[in-house]
């Protein structure tokens, strides 16, 4: 299992989503990718769309304005 | 029959709509929900291959926002629920013919092709509608 990161601080929605997706389609069932994004919409918007199409929620944190939005490619 | 596919007849060419269109159909597209995009009208000005990237967009207050933040481009994000998601654009015939232009005018790779108005309401009964 991989972490990728994608720095999407500074990009407005639904900037950081895209990159989660065309991310996701690069890496192996089973690992992670941290988006770094300063979009408050995205820390919302990335969530219910991995749970739209059954990918995996790792976790969501916040950090001086910046939310780390941790995701596990499950299929 | 009910359709889940999202219908979006884009003919205002207004930055804020076009922008607004630009991130419906990609969201929607990469959420795996079939879009189509049927842009006519002043819409179709926004799509011009050799379109000056900085007058390509004509909007107010909104428009200016988008640019100075640097939003997403709204062509980018067309062509991302393309290339991510089930997402087709066409161009209305009837407004490439007043215009005098054929497809290849628009930017390249973006465009299924031409389509009739009534083809496209004919496709879009059952789906969702959405006009911009």
């Amino acid at each position: 299992m991989t972490r990728e990161k994608i720095d999407a601080r500074g990009a407005y929605c639904p900037g950081p989503l895209m990159e989660l997706i065309a991310k996701l389609k690069l890496v192996q069932v089973g690992d992670e990718i941290e988006v770094l994004s300063t979009d408050k919409g995205s820390a919302n918007d990335i969530p219910e769309w991995v749970k739209k199409v059954n990918h995996e929620m790792v976790g969501v944190t916040q950090q001086d304005g910046v939310w780390s939005i941790v995701v596990r490619k499950a299929k | 029959m009910a359709s889940n596919t999202l219908y979006i007849l884009l003919c205002s060419g207004e930055h804020e709509k076009v922008q607004m269109a630009a991130m419906i159909a990609s969201v929607a597209a990469v959420s795996e929900r079939p879009v189509e995009v049927f842009v006519s009208m002043n819409a179709l000005l926004a799509f011009a291959k050799d379109a000056p990237a900085d007058t390509r967009y004509h909007g107010a207050g909104f428009s200016k926002l988008l640019k100075e933040k640097k939003a997403p481009d709204p062509i980018m994000l067309f062509r991302q629920g393309r290339e991510l998601g089930d997402l087709k654009l066409w161009a209305c015939s009837m407004a490439l013919d007043v215009k005098g232009w054929e497809l290849d005018h628009l930017d390249e790779d973006l465009f299924e092709g031409a389509l009739g108005l009534t083809k496209f309401l004919s496709d879009a009964e059952g789906g969702q509608f959405i006009t911009l």
